[in-house]
């Protein structure tokens, strides 16, 4: 079975992932991850703030590989800001095998499989500057 | 209409205190900050029966921790408030002592900043939200995040920013209060451990404990009780504010250039005025940002003008004279305290060692996780 590391954040049950986000019908501002309660942008309550499918394809603003970490994701890893076609500018991470990408590459997001507890398979996506073909079963991203 | 600080009665520091900043140890909290009050009563001439109320900058040891601290130096009644604002803790508090006297609610009024670091919380956990890096993202890598878009951005060189290290680990061993003592060439701050994209070890702050206070009064008091008018230090004005949307540009940086701005305004003061600056640098790439965001020099230009040199004890202006986050150290609460004290000492003359000469004219700066940013504005005529 395929289990969401971030419930709500996306669909695992897409081929390709998609974001799940908000937009608020009064100002027009597209929220990834989603917002709830009241538009920060502008103060609109929370049933002006809609659901809206966000495209994981962007261009990467910034990046760090990060070789002290506390949890359980193995280091070194590599966080990307990247500024979402859709608008955004949201935190995700590359792919394990993404060694060469630069501020300014274009990325979009593909599945990133690892085995979770009683054997259930965990996504999440990761973005990568190589379009996907299939899913990334190596690399594991937790 | 609203009005400003300035526009109400005039607001002396008249004395400051610490007790150093150093890795966590068993001494309670109580010891330290009683420490640094103790100090600052000493510096001011005041006793504690003087002083008319407390604000309490603290963010990671306990709620109600202010009494039975204050206690030891005899209960007297006044009214004592913990003041949490994350890193911006201590510089709130000195901005609510301020406005107490400002306002005429108290002649003598202390801030105290003391932490120990007991319990870091999850503002973010708390509210229920995630995002797609949900606890892969700490404040060193959200720094080196900002700090390869500026590399980008103005073809820095890490070794450029890694020179902010550099000058304040120069500073900070001319400080008795730091936790830091050691100055380091630019080999040992590039050297491992890396910690996340160019950021090493010593370019990120040490979280440790410590206390720090200052006490403000006003000309009344200063009168009437025998204060030294010629040691006291006026708060020309104080400034907080927090994020708004900022589409495109980094929130830290943003925030900073607005409510800088705001305290240069109220203080009729400009950016070119000033001779000493202390500033949020809880990783070396924020100093670069924060001075071109305060004026201090134009965008892109602060490895250069660091380079050059404008930035040391005796230069153009100096930046962390304290050493600032980064050797002198961060322990939350007692910060942005430490930094009133420091800029005290240097507009009174009496930072032996590291004093900048020709200092008249300072700030303070903290910015604080949420985000927050404080910005005072102080004077020796």
């Amino acid at each position: 079975m395929r289990t969401a590391v971030h419930p709500g954040l996306y669909d695992v049950a897409a081929d390709q992932p998609t974001l799940s986000g908000t937009r608020c019908a009064d100002c027009g501002r597209v929220y990834f991850p989603p917002l709830a309660i009241g538009c920060e942008a502008c103060g609109a309550p929370e049933q002006q703030l809609r659901p809206i499918p966000v495209a994981a394809h962007g261009t990467i603003h910034s990046l760090a590989e990060v070789h002290l970490h506390q949890g359980k994701s193995p280091v070194p890893f590599t966080v990307a800001e990247i500024q979402l076609d859709d608008g955004p500018l949201i935190r995700a991470l590359l792919a394990r095998d993404e060694h060469h990408a630069r501020i300014g590459d274009t990325v979009s997001a593909i599945w990133a499989v690892t085995e979770g507890q009683d054997g259930d398979d965990d996504v999440e996506p990761v973005f990568t500057t190589t379009p996907p073909v299939t899913e990334a079963r190596k690399g594991a991203n937790s | 209409m609203s009005i400003t600080l300035a526009q109400l009665r005039p607001v002396r520091v008249v004395g400051v205190g610490l007790h150093p900043y150093q890795r966590p140890t068993d001494t309670p909290y109580t010891q330290l900050g009683v420490h640094a009050v103790r100090a600052a009563l000493t510096d001011a001439g005041l006793r504690w029966n003087q002083v008319q109320t407390a604000y309490t900058g603290t963010a990671t040891t306990s709620m109600a921790l202010s009494r039975l601290m204050y206690r030891h130096l005899g209960a007297t009644g006044i009214p004592m408030t913990q003041v949490e604002n994350a890193s911006a803790s201590g510089s709130t508090a000195f901005r609510q002592a301020c406005i107490d006297v400002a306002a005429g609610l108290a002649d003598v009024a202390i801030a105290v900043g003391v932490d120990k670091p007991m319990n870091l919380s999850a503002p973010q956990r708390a509210a229920g939200l995630h995002d797609l890096v949900d606890g892969r993202v700490v404040p060193f890598t959200h720094f080196a995040l900002l700090a390869a878009r500026y590399m980008y951005e103005h073809g820095t060189t890490p070794e450029q920013i890694a020179a902010v290290a550099v000058k304040n680990s120069r500073n900070g061993a001319l400080n008795p209060n730091a936790q830091r003592r050691k100055p380091r060439t630019l080999a040992d701050v590039l050297a491992p451990p890396q910690i996340s994209g160019v950021l090493t070890r010593l370019q990120c702050c040490p979280i440790g404990e410590g206390a720090a206070a200052v006490i403000v009064a006003s000309d009344d008091a200063i009168a009437q009780l025998g204060l030294d008018r010629d040691r006291a230090v006026s708060v020309l004005s104080s400034a907080a504010r927090s994020e708004t949307v900022y589409d495109g540009e980094n929130f830290d940086a943003a925030l900073t250039r607005e409510t800088t701005a705001q305290a240069l305004a109220e203080a009729s003061v400009s950016a070119s005025d000033l001779d000493l600056v202390e500033l949020h640098d809880a990783f070396t790439i924020e100093e670069l940002l924060y001075v071109e965001a305060m004026g201090l020099c134009k965008p892109g230009q602060a490895a250069t003008a660091l380079q050059a040199g404008e930035f040391d004890i005796g230069g153009r202006v100096a930046v962390n004279a304290s050493g600032g986050l980064l050797s002198m150290g961060h322990p939350i609460g007692p910060t942005g305290v430490g930094q009133i004290a420091e800029i005290t000492t240097q507009l009174r003359g009496e930072a032996h060692g590291r004093q900048h000469p020709t200092a008249r004219t300072a700030l303070a700066h903290m910015v604080g996780v949420g985000a927050v940013c404080v910005v005072h504005i102080l004077r020796k005529d």
